[in-house]
């Protein structure tokens, strides 16, 4: 008897043949050519012989490298306080919003979405202007009217002043559009706690802050895990922003540069372009993002809140 | 425990008036309950009470205390909700003691007070469970475990029933009238469902479009209800109603309704007359009307219709029989061996004392209008 496909399986064809051609098989197309000493996209000369050169180019350039250095403890700071900035900041952002007049809410959340609404070239440009190292940068033009600075300052870029400015402008930039999501996540799963619970606790003399602490952050956890580990994964990967930051130079070249960057720089940026390292260091990446995943997952004790509820349900 | 006063007090939520200058006395130590159609305002009002929202006029009382201004937790109520509340991140345990554990109340009086509560419940063996692990009746059992465990003045109770199903609310209910005559705490309880309304009440109050429509002991909203409202709210199946016309017999109002004559007791034929009533609306109970097969008997006191067996709905301790009167659908209750088949022709006798007469423009009970005339009549 031939073996039937279910229904399950025959809607899921589409899906999985989706996956198939844009995931699995880039995939494993990286992580061979992360073993070939492909360079230069030359393909007919390079593909074929395989070795661990590129992980050791990759671990000696850790060892030795000040700027591939400076790219790791970017990375490692940009995606850990910008993780905190997404997650806590749209938490703090629904909570705010969460005892708005609803009248004051939508605007407020509109205007909290615009970031993530506006083309990323555009964004970036506004922020280009605003961090500008001549006087008529947003920021130096009203520091020199307000007296703070007498003379421009080159924000993302001045030695005095790295790594430590570089890396919030890429903070505040990758922030303001990350945050927007946690928000939206937050403000839509605190709007599902029966509004009698808080009217409960309201009764039982809870404070605002009480209220947040002991009622309405513990039911959302399950969301700020999700959040999270979504923020953790995509910040880990993001470089749209960053690369038109350092293209443009609005931060320094390696002091903002993350890894992620470091990858499509070294695989797509003209002149010499190695595939192979780049595939190396992307396998990497892929490899931190699916192992800081499941930390996370494990920290925020997921498997806690997947347990079947008992007893008799509705 | 405290008296609970409300005196004149609105509630508006932008133009919708959601109570109406309500002027109440909820008496100390007993059971009052809000009855009233969805969106009558009642939640509203139990909501003024506990302090989530603030009259729009108007001031409340706990006792000599004015509370108008006071923020919930100052006013030390409890609250139960329709849907329980329960915060499902907590333990049973957990739950009961939030109240207390946010007042800074030491562990172990927390520890005594919650084993008290639980114990006076009977909910000692589910502390360790979490809400998403009980049934229904649990839950609200841990729900007025929690409102009890502070001593509040005043326990408010927003349709806890409702959630239940029919047998376990029959049970919870009477429960809970024990509980509360125990305790001798004031209870406000609010409520769509008349029947629970009548069974738990030392006093009801029923509420329409943000109004008192009347103020009383069950049996007096049953019986003599003020108005049509009142009337048709109260009672399963609801009252009936009948236009009438009135007419004059040799100078004596009679009402002409649904084919027939009836002829009203004198203290209404006089509020006919001084209210110059040309209309009135005829009402009376199902289970207060009889079922003959031939019309009463010439001596018969009160108001006898004929009619047309439309529908028989046998519900085993009795039957409810929908007859046409004058193509206007009647219903009235029979005992279970009074059994007609539809098409039927019977009659409808209702003895004088269980009709009653509204007047249509204002829907007040006669008496409630010679009430209001002589009212008007008295100089200030």
């Amino acid at each position: 008897m031939r073996p039937r496909l279910g229904p399950a399986g025959f809607f899921l064809i589409p899906a999985l043949a989706l996956i198939l051609v844009f995931y699995v098989a880039p995939l494993i197309l990286s992580v061979y050519i992360s073993f070939t000493p492909l360079k230069n996209w030359n393909l007919d000369r390079y593909l074929g012989e395989t070795s661990l050169d590129n992980y050791r180019a990759l671990y000696s350039l850790m060892r030795f490298d000040p700027d591939f250095q400076k790219v790791l403890k970017t990375t490692v700071v940009f995606t850990t306080v910008t993780l905190a900035v997404n997650v806590l900041g749209g938490l703090g952002l629904a909570l705010a919003l969460y005892f708005m007049d609803e009248r004051l809410s939508l605007p407020y959340r509109v205007l909290w979405l615009l970031p993530r609404m506006t083309p990323v070239a555009v964004y970036s440009l506004l922020w280009y202007y605003f961090f500008l190292g001549s006087p008529e940068g947003t920021l130096n033009s009203i520091l020199m009217r307000l007296g703070v600075i007498d003379e421009p300052v080159q924000w993302g870029t001045d030695p005095r002043l790295l790594p430590e400015m570089a890396w919030a402008i890429l903070v505040i930039v990758n922030g303001f559009v990350g945050v927007s999501f946690g928000m939206i996540v937050f403000y839509s799963a605190l709007h599902n706690i029966p509004r009698e619970q808080v009217i409960a606790a309201r009764v039982d003399g809870a404070s605002t802050l009480q209220l947040m602490r002991y009622v309405l952050i513990p039911q959302i956890r399950w969301h700020i895990v999700y959040v999270t580990v979504w923020q953790l994964l995509s910040l880990l990967t993001t470089f749209a922003h960053i690369f038109l930051l350092v293209e443009w130079g609005v931060v320094d070249r390696y002091w903002g540069q993350n890894l992620a960057l470091y990858v499509f720089l070294k695989a797509f940026s003209g002149g010499e372009s190695y595939q192979g390292l780049a595939a190396a260091a992307a396998t990497i990446l892929v490899v931190i993002g699916v192992v800081l995943g499941f930390i996370a997952l494990r920290v925020m004790r997921f498997r806690e809140m997947m347990v079947e509820p008992k007893g008799e349900l509705g | 425990m405290v008296e609970v006063r409300l005196e004149r007090v609105s509630k508006r939520f932008g133009r919708v008036v959601a109570v109406n200058e309500v002027s109440l006395v909820f008496e100390d130590g007993r059971f009052t309950v809000l009855l009233g159609p969805s969106g009558s305002g009642k939640s509203t009002l139990l909501y003024l009470i506990a302090g989530i929202y603030k009259p729009t006029s108007g001031r409340i009382f706990f006792g000599d205390r004015d509370v108008t201004e006071l923020p919930p937790k100052e006013r030390n109520v409890g609250l139960v909700f329709q849907n329980y509340a329960l915060y499902p991140h907590m333990t049973v345990y957990d739950n009961i003691a939030f109240p207390l554990r946010l007042r800074g109340v030491p562990e172990p009086e927390i520890d005594s007070r919650v084993q008290e509560v639980a114990k006076l419940l009977r909910i000692e063996e589910l502390l360790d469970r979490y809400p998403g692990q009980l049934s229904g009746g649990q839950q609200q059992r841990v729900a007025l475990a929690r409102a009890l465990v502070k001593r509040p003045a005043v326990l408010l109770l927003d349709e806890p029933l409702s959630n239940l199903d029919a047998l376990l609310r029959l049970s919870i209910r009477a429960e809970l009238r024990k509980l509360q005559q125990s305790l001798g705490i004031t209870a406000i309880h609010v409520t769509h469902d008349q029947a629970e309304a009548m069974s738990m009440a030392d006093k009801i109050v029923v509420i329409d479009r943000g109004r008192v429509q009347q103020v009383g002991p069950p049996e007096e909203v049953y019986e003599r209800p003020r108005n049509l409202f009142v009337a048709t709210f109260i009672g399963s199946p609801p009252s009936n109603t009948l236009p009438g016309s009135v007419e004059s017999d040799g100078g004596y109002p009679v009402v002409r309704v649904a084919g027939s004559t009836y002829r009203p007791g004198e203290e209404e034929a006089r509020v006919v007359e001084e209210a110059g009533l040309d209309r009135v609306v005829v009402a009376f109970r199902p289970e207060h009307a009889r079922l003959l097969e031939a019309p009463p008997d010439e001596g018969f006191d009160g108001l006898s219709l004929e009619g047309e067996v439309y529908l028989v709905e046998p519900l085993g301790k009795e039957n409810i029989v929908t007859l046409t009167v004058a193509g206007l659908p009647v219903k009235t209750v029979t005992p279970p061996e009074q059994r007609p088949g539809p098409g039927e022709k019977l009659y409808i006798a209702v003895p004088r004392p269980r009709v009653m007469l509204f007047d249509p423009d204002t829907g007040l009970n006669l008496w409630s209008l010679a009430e209001q005339l002589a009212a008007a009549r008295r100089p200030d």
